[in-house]
């Protein structure tokens, strides 16, 4: 342990400087990526599919998102506990819970809600409890429990129900059609983040944190560290049990090889939440909004046309997407410079309300955009052109809308330069005592206001905006 | 096997003189065998040469690690030997006492449960615990690898009594191929986890180097280049694993998990445009490559096929290379402490991208040589080496934590998978089961001999 402890400066290093536990909600530069991605997703999702921001289309956005972001959730919770305890059997799991479950319903057994749920969480809590006890009296890496746990369950899954099949419960049956938005789905899923939320209020969750963030400093400092590892791991195996119900509620039946991909999906999502995998650090929310993020993914990418290789673009979007925001972790220390306020809450709440403009703009400028929007036959040729046609927008705006958007375009631009005006003063008064970067930022803001005067001057209105035909001359003067 | 051990003391004269009567009785006795067998003159020659030699090589180094231990044993005075073999072997023999109730269990409830063959299984089983519990703390450094092959030795003599067939030659060779590929396969990992890392791209870069490789053939490239193309771009691939890995180190699970997902993506995507079937690729592979790999290949005329020989000449030099250049010295003292490795300037960005790359590239050459064996390309044929190369490297006994194991210990993990896994199909159990089993057989094997100290040791 003493050498893992040494050999991992990097992550020392995120973790000196982060802000004290009582302020972490509020200044945590971690939650800067998932809400930006979330954001540029739900464009991109609502302006694609208008019918996204719809009753069903919400209620069936949450039927498919909710058991991702409750295997997140059990996934997080025992991540948090630290030792590298990334619990890959996590997706079996789910999955153990189902098909075992399926199966005893359709033998007729447990068709009572309450002695369905028990049994659920009784199943999660004791995989969990096993695997805990194994880490604490045993001593192996989690990392290799969890290996174990994922090949030992995925076997017997397939043993329980060689092949997707079997029923629901009856009084399951309605919860999957995501007709509504509030669903008995989205109540489980309320309930369990308010959980989540209350949980986090407790001291053993500060325990928890204190653990999974240097154990020895906890052991040493009198938390003990077994009863806050099972703990942990019974928390999570409760959630696996609220994910493996929703599940059966998504796909009414059980199906014995879904755990692999919940396990992958479930730990991009940790990684993308802002949550580190070396333990100590996770937020509810961010887990959340990377689970949710996976989802948007998923339903974008479903709205262009790909043909046959549909499924290859969606795991290339997620591998590249996993990775660009692994990478964007590490400017994190460089953003917090700048950014020393920073609040998520009040950039999600103003990136929300573009977003919301961007919700209406989509549902009602278009009117019935989405029904001519014909989807191609499924299994084609892949046909490159006709899928970078209309990247954006699915149909064409009525002459009115399109005379608005002409009128208001110097104003958006006049808004975004300010913007931009703005952060690099910011830039130039923080770094302008520097020898170094001070001139070149002062070069640059001069430069551009250099330009945007020479625009103005040169048109009547902003010629470089998108769809204008003007050329671009800025640079000469 | 243990020249690292606790070093090994001078024998005494009188032990000298006892192991050299001790051999030649042996030596002698063999040579009586011999003749009343009626074997060759030669023969008999050669095997009496050999078990003296075997005999008094394992005299002068195995002896003396027992004999430290005997006399360190020797000093503590306390309770009585009976009493402290208990204090002792406390687990191991309740362990043993539950195994041999559950074999009775069996034996009274099940019908034809007891017959010769499974008493003896019993009794390889029982000899093996009993072996690692009291002969392997005497091998310090490679107790793990002491655990390994008496695995492998007791799962083998079993599997052989059981199974009809187990030890023919067919079902030895097709063992050894298909271990080969593993193995090949796990060569990455192996140098990766030495430097504390995770390679989680191996299987999508060996299912997209198979279906790369065939794409390139059936556009006419030719077989041999494409092949050289197919590697070269796995090396590549490593090297970008290893650069986005390098600052991303508690991750690189995470990582090179993302890094796999993009390349089988993308490599599928630029396979299948303009085709109607997604993820297929059709084509016929090159005479030679399935030469390579198949069952029915040839090596210089010898009926093995090469992927055999390419392993074996690979863990040879990874086996050598590790212990005895510059360059594996290194690896294990970036392993072992990093900052100390660094004040001694050894470039830790240097060692971290090649060992990603060296991944990189076997599992190019697994995926080629996998399409040599099958016939066909397929993008899913690397799904299962996502957590055997694991676990073939945690049950050989390399550390994920960096710093201890090597490929050697790789190979006995690679071989016990094997064997268990021609064992389980002999015995009839269908994959599931078989994967069940896998599961719960790596945590005790694990648990025998890669226990983390406990955490107030550690103040």
């Amino acid at each position: 342990m003493k050498i893992a402890e040494i050999k991992d400066p990097v992550a020392v290093e995120t973790e000196t400087v982060e802000t004290p536990r009582s302020t972490a909600g509020r200044s945590d530069p971690s939650m800067i990526v998932p809400i930006t991605l979330f954001y540029v997703l739900m464009i991109f999702a609502v302006i694609r599919s208008p019918s996204l921001v719809s009753a069903s289309g919400i209620g069936s956005a949450v039927i498919v998102a909710t058991p991702l972001i409750l295997a997140t959730y059990a996934l997080m919770a025992s991540v948090i506990s630290g030792r590298g305890t990334v619990d890959l059997s996590i997706g079996p799991l789910i999955g153990f819970i189902n098909v075992t479950l399926v199966q005893l319903v359709t033998a007729g057994y447990f068709t009572n809600p309450f002695a369905f749920f028990g049994l659920a969480f009784l199943l999660g809590a004791a995989y969990q409890l096993i695997f805990a006890l194994i880490v604490v009296y045993v001593r192996v890496q989690p990392i290799i429990v969890s290996l174990s746990g994922f090949l030992a369950l995925s076997g017997i899954n397939l043993v329980i129900l060689p092949r997707p099949g079997g029923m629901a419960p009856e009084w399951m049956a309605t919860w999957g059609l995501g007709t509504t938005v509030f669903s008995p789905v989205f109540w489980l899923l309320v309930i369990a983040t308010l959980a989540w939320v209350l949980f986090t209020r407790t001291a053993f969750y500060t325990h928890l944190r204190l653990m999974g963030s240097d154990e020895r400093a906890a052991y040493t400092s009198g938390v003990p560290i077994a009863i806050v590892r099972i703990g942990a791991h019974i928390i999570s195996g409760l959630f696996a049990a609220l994910a493996a119900i929703t599940f059966t509620a998504l796909i009414s039946s059980g199906d014995p090889s879904q755990g692999t991909t919940y396990t992958l999906i479930a730990v991009t999502a940790l990684v993308l939440g802002g949550a580190s995998l070396a333990g100590g650090r996770a937020s509810v929310f961010g887990c959340a909004l990377g689970a949710l993020n996976l989802y948007l993914i998923t339903f974008v990418l479903a709205t262009f046309n790909f043909g046959a290789v549909q499924s290859f673009v969606t795991d290339l979007a997620y591998g590249t997407i996993l990775v660009i925001s692994l990478l964007l972790t590490l400017v994190l220390p460089l953003i917090q410079r700048y950014a020393r306020n920073f609040s998520p809450l009040l950039y999600f709440v103003a990136l929300g309300v573009v977003v919301l403009g961007v919700v209406l703009h989509a549902t009602h400028d278009y009117g019935a955009v989405s029904d001519a929007y014909v989807v191609p036959p499924f299994p084609g040729p892949l046909d490159v052109v006709g899928t970078m046609r209309g990247i954006f927008e699915t149909g064409a705006l009525d002459p009115q809308t399109e005379a608005l958007r002409t009128a208001a375009r110097p104003l958006i631009w006049g808004v975004v330069i300010l913007v931009l005006l703005a952060g690099l003063a910011r830039v130039a008064v923080t770094e302008g005592k520097t020898r170094d970067v001070g001139p070149l930022v002062f070069l640059v803001i001069g430069l551009i206001v250099l330009v945007t005067a020479y625009s103005i001057s040169q048109s009547d209105g902003f010629s470089f905006g998108i769809g204008s035909d003007a050329p671009h001359e800025e640079g000469k003067p | 096997m243990s020249q690292t051990g606790a070093n090994p003391q001078q024998l005494s004269l009188a032990t000298r003189l006892l192991g050299l009567i001790a051999g030649g009785i042996l030596t002698l006795l063999s040579v009586i065998f011999g003749f009343v067998q009626d074997q060759p003159v030669q023969s008999i020659i050669l095997y009496a040469l050999a078990t003296m030699a075997l005999f008094f090589w394992a005299w002068k180094f195995i002896l003396p690690h027992f004999l430290v231990e005997r006399e360190h044993a020797e000093d503590t005075h306390g309770p009585g030997p009976f009493r402290r073999i208990w204090i002792d072997y406390r687990p191991s023999l309740i362990g043993l006492a539950l195994i041999v109730l559950a074999f009775f269990i069996l034996a009274a409830s099940i019908d034809g449960f007891l017959n010769g063959w499974n008493v003896l299984s019993l009794i390889i089983l029982l000899a093996i615990i009993v072996a690692t519990r009291t002969i392997g703390p005497l091998f310090e450094t490679n107790r793990s690898a002491f655990i390994g092959i008496m695995v492998l030795i007791g799962l083998f003599s079993v599997g052989a009594m059981n199974i009809e067939g187990f030890s023919s030659g067919w079902n030895i060779k097709s063992m050894l191929l298909f271990a080969s590929f593993l193995g090949l396969a796990s060569v990455g990992q192996t140098l990766v986890a030495l430097l504390g890392g995770l390679d989680l791209s191996i299987p999508f870069v060996i299912g997209a180097a198979n279906v790369g490789l065939l794409y390139l053939i059936s556009l006419g490239v030719p077989p041999w280049l494409a092949f050289c193309i197919v590697l070269t771009i796995g090396a590549l691939l490593g090297v970008i694993n290893g650069l986005l890995s390098y600052r991303l180190q508690g991750q690189a699970l995470i990582v090179t998990l993302g890094t796999g997902f993009a390349i089988s993506g993308g490599v599928q995507i630029i396979t299948s445009i303009g085709t109607a079937y997604g993820g297929n690729v059709f084509g016929t592979v090159p005479g030679w490559l399935s030469n390579l790999a198949a069952m029915n290949g040839k090596t210089f005329g010898i009926p093995v096929p090469a992927a055999i020989f390419i392993w074996a000449l690979t863990a040879l030099i990874l086996v050598v290379g590790l212990r005895v250049t510059v360059y594996g010295r290194y690896l294990y003292a970036l392993g072992v402490n990093r900052i100390s490795a660094k004040r001694v300037m050894i470039s830790e960005l240097k060692y971290w991208v090649m060992a990603y790359t060296v991944s990189g590239f076997f599992s190019a050459l697994t995926g080629a040589l996998l399409l040599g064996w099958s016939g066909g390309g397929f993008i899913g044929v690397g799904e299962q080496y996502l957590f055997l190369t694991l676990a073939a490297v945690v049950v050989g006994g390399t550390s994920l934590l960096g710093g201890h194991g090597g490929y050697g210990f790789t190979v006995i993990g690679v071989l016990v998978l094997q064997v268990l896994s021609s064992f389980l199909v002999g015995i009839g159990l269908d994959y599931e089961w078989q994967q069940f089993i896998y599961g719960l057989l790596i945590l005790p094997m694990v648990a025998l001999y890669a226990r983390s100290p406990h955490i107030r040791t550690q103040i």
